[in-house]
């Protein structure tokens, strides 16, 4: 494929990506961070997201199958995740994550087992979409493009 | 590859703007916030360190006294709460903290505010808040001199933030060492034309009705205390026992409320600093049977936390309080605790040093001839030059030898203080402390060694308030340091262990003492690795205040150089004098400009003369000097 194509296609993939609230401003900031010297920023960024968010989520589940929720614990997680998300631009799952907490609040279990499957689909969507948008740059790159800046879509 | 403009080499030549190089601090158990922040950071051209653990943060904090300008939390941590991180860097460090989460609750935010954050930003951050942060840098220092301000004229504080504006401008470049040398020169200049006396003490008579706490104003006010009682001394009371016109009762309260803090936090201090004591645990054990080492002794088991608050805030008072004959040992505590807390965690005050100044004059003459260690011990602030002192001196002198010579001196010391107290005015002896000591045991050596310390603990206040400055001077100055080192030993910024955290923190003229003091014996290589860079400045940093009364001396090159070197020396303790002695006279020149550059910078009261700097050191120099002649 040529560059322009790949660039485009890259584009568009973003601006749909945006478009639907996957990714926010947040996520156009951690591209302009990226640098010569940080090459590779995002993906390393990237990739301590879906780590981290999978330890997380991974512990949010064991937590709420307790006998006795321990909602403090939970509430913590969640606000870590909310955190990492916010941090990556990652805005569906962090919006899930301000509701989740509020059924923490509520220490209301069935809320937040609904919110848990919530957050986990979010999170699993916004990660197949950036490892696609992932793949589109490295297509760039290999064919010795550039990848464009999406800033202007935040 | 990124089209990002982003890219090292895209980036504009270093801006000779401030803030450029900002050493920031990032804590977060996030990692990717963290992360990110990091990188944001980095694009605003600051120095980060990020940190993942609260706890290891503190203990970088503490270890790297000076080496950082503001720190940046979460709230939420696991190993310990944010707001509490935020309150220990503020008691111990003084450092402006900006605290951060993805909760932004009015709540929280407003418990960060009464914990004493000076911001509080909502994640996720963006990098336009961060390129703002310096700001919270820069008010602290500003505020602290304002408040600080020395009795001079409005001209001469605006003077002095023209030059630490100056200064920070300049140290941000790289080339910044020759810079900061004019500017020194410059001020230096400008303020020896108007020189108003390093007042320590004369509300009335300044254009601003601030309080200076000078050594005097602080002895009389520690006397005070002493007299009602720590637990009992209330500002009126203590107001009313002080009788210095001018002074006002919010004065006393807020300084007595400093006093307090420092205390308690020297006592907390040094239970937190577990490995320093390991390492002098034997020295000072010996010395405890010793009955002349007891104020090393005291000391060191102060540093080791040994010695609850209480039994040092009662030496402390003791020290004031009590006739000649009396305890020397609860004396030197005090008076380190004293100054050391109205210094902050800082600097430890000199008077450290005067107290072992004191029995180093004496001991000169017993123990020159043995080795310079014991001299030197002397003069070593921190407790842990006292035990190592007191290690050294145990291991060459006959203890009733030194117990004779340190009760004398402590005897005198006391004597002095009194003295002190009554002169209300610079201290005559100031000035050759070589020749003091040369000449003989006398009160006079002493007073000439204490009155640098005293002084060095009267200012407190401004060595609190020059403690951020300095930090952010230091960070500039750094690289000019590193560079101007010819020596190398500025460069390594590490800290290898807790003593070098406290030396920094305490790093007064004592150090200076102690590091000229031991330089002939010890030779290890190891002092080279202390990250004196940092130490130096530090130790820079607090010449400045214990050097009010000090300004009519002339520094000496040597004189600064060796200050600038304890920090050093502090934190590789015996071999670090060595090492300290040895580099004395190799340090450049450029590096004492500096110094006296920040000792101006610092000063609220280091108005006047770049001798203040120097004044500091002289004390630890004269008395070097002293014992080639006397061995």
């Amino acid at each position: 494929m040529e560059v322009d194509q790949l660039q485009r296609s890259f584009l568009e993939y973003s601006r749909l990506l945006f478009h639907e609230g996957f990714l926010d401003g947040q996520f156009s900031q951690l591209q302009l961070l990226q640098d010569e010297s940080n090459p590779d920023f995002v993906f390393e960024v990237v990739s301590l997201f879906f780590e981290d968010s999978e330890r997380l989520l991974n512990d949010l589940t064991i937590a709420l199958d307790q006998q006795n929720v321990d909602f403090k614990k939970i509430d913590a997680h969640v606000h870590q995740l909310k955190g990492s998300s916010s941090s990556i631009g990652a805005q569906r799952v962090k919006n899930v994550c301000i509701a989740f907490r509020n059924f923490c609040d509520e220490q209301n279990v069935e809320g937040c087992l609904r919110c848990l499957q919530q957050v986990k689909q979010e999170y699993l969507l916004v990660k197949t979409k950036l490892e696609a948008q992932l793949r589109l740059e490295q297509q760039i790159v290999a064919a010795g493009g550039a990848i464009p800046m999406l800033n202007e879509f935040c | 590859m990124a089209c990002t403009s982003g890219g090292k080499s895209d980036v504009a030549p270093v801006p000779e703007q401030f803030p450029v190089g900002l050493r920031v601090l990032v804590v977060d158990d996030d990692v990717i916030c963290l992360r990110v922040l990091e990188q944001m950071l980095r694009k605003c051209m600051y120095k980060v360190t990020s940190c993942s653990q609260a706890t290891v943060a503190l203990n970088l904090l503490r270890e790297r006294k000076g080496c950082f300008d503001i720190v940046l939390s979460d709230v939420h941590m696991p190993d310990m709460d944010g707001f509490k991180l935020l309150e220990l860097v503020g008691l111990e460090m003084d450092l402006p903290v900006i605290m951060m989460s993805a909760d932004g609750r009015t709540n929280l935010v407003m418990r960060g505010i009464r914990h004493g954050a000076c911001d509080y930003l909502i994640k996720p951050i963006r990098d336009e808040e961060l390129k703002n942060i310096w700001q919270h840098v820069v008010r602290k220092k500003w505020n602290e001199i304002k408040e600080h301000d020395h009795s001079g004229s409005m001209e001469d504080h605006d003077r002095q933030k023209r030059v630490i504006d100056d200064a920070e401008y300049a140290s941000c470049v790289n080339e910044g060492a020759d810079e900061v040398l004019k500017m020194q020169k410059k001020r230096r200049d400008s303020k020896d034309e108007d020189d108003t006396e390093l007042e320590n003490d004369d509300p009335a008579a300044t254009k601003k009705p601030r309080v200076v706490w000078s050594v005097e104003l602080h002895q009389q006010f520690v006397s005070a205390v002493n007299q009602l009682g720590i637990d009992k001394a209330v500002p009126k009371r203590i107001l009313e026992l002080m009788n210095v016109p001018g002074l006002t009762r919010e004065n006393v309260a807020s300084h007595l409320q400093k006093f307090r803090l420092y205390l308690k936090r020297l006592s907390g201090v040094a239970q937190q600093q577990g490995c320093l004591p390991s390492t002098y645990c034997g020295p000072v054990e010996q010395n405890l049977k010793l009955a002349s080492l007891g104020r090393f002794d005291i000391q060191a088991l102060a540093a080791s936390g040994q010695l609850p608050p209480q039994t040092l805030a009662a030496l402390h008072a003791e020290l004031l309080s009590r006739p000649p004959g009396k305890l020397v040992l609860p004396a030197l505590d005090q008076r380190t605790l004293l100054h050391a807390s109205l210094q902050g965690s800082k600097c430890i005050p000199a008077d450290q040093d005067v107290a072992y100044g004191q029995p180093l004059i004496k001991c000169s003459s017993n123990i020159a001839k043995q080795t310079s260690q014991p001299v030197m011990s002397n003069e070593d602030v921190l407790s842990e030059f006292a035990a190592w002192s007191a290690k050294s001196l145990g291991d060459m002198v006959p203890a009733c030898n030194f117990g004779s010579v340190v009760e004398r001196n402590s005897n005198m010391l006391i004597s002095f203080i009194q003295q002190q107290q009554q002169q209300q005015q610079k201290q005559p002896v100031i000035p050759e402390p070589s020749r003091s000591i040369n000449v003989q045991p006398s009160c006079l050596v002493v007073p000439s060694q204490s009155s640098p310390n005293f002084q060095a603990g009267n200012s407190p206040v401004s060595v609190n308030q020059n403690c951020s400055f300095r930090n952010l001077a230091l960070d500039y100055n750094n690289p000019s340091l590193q560079s101007n080192n010819s020596s190398g030993a500025g460069q390594n910024m590490e800290v290898e262990c807790k003593p070098v955290r406290m030396h920094s923190e305490f790093g007064t003229a004592g150090s200076v003492l102690s590091a000229s003091s031991c330089s002939k014996d010890i030779q290890d290589s190891a002092c080279q690795r202390v990250p004196s860079s940092l130490s130096t400045i530090s130790v820079v940093m607090q010449v400045p205040n214990i050097n009010d009364m000090q300004s009519s001396h002339s520094g000496k090159p040597d004189l600064v150089q060796v200050s600038t070197r304890n920090p050093v020396y502090v934190g590789k303790g015996p071999s670090i004098p060595s090492r300290f002695a040895v580099d004395e006279h190799e340090l450049p020149m450029s590096s004492i400009s500096q110094m006296k550059l920040y000792a101006e910078n610092n000063g609220n009261k280091v108005k006047q003369e770049p001798n203040d700097l120097t004044e500091n050191v002289r004390v630890g120099i004269p008395v070097r000097q002293t014992f080639p002649q006397m061995i």
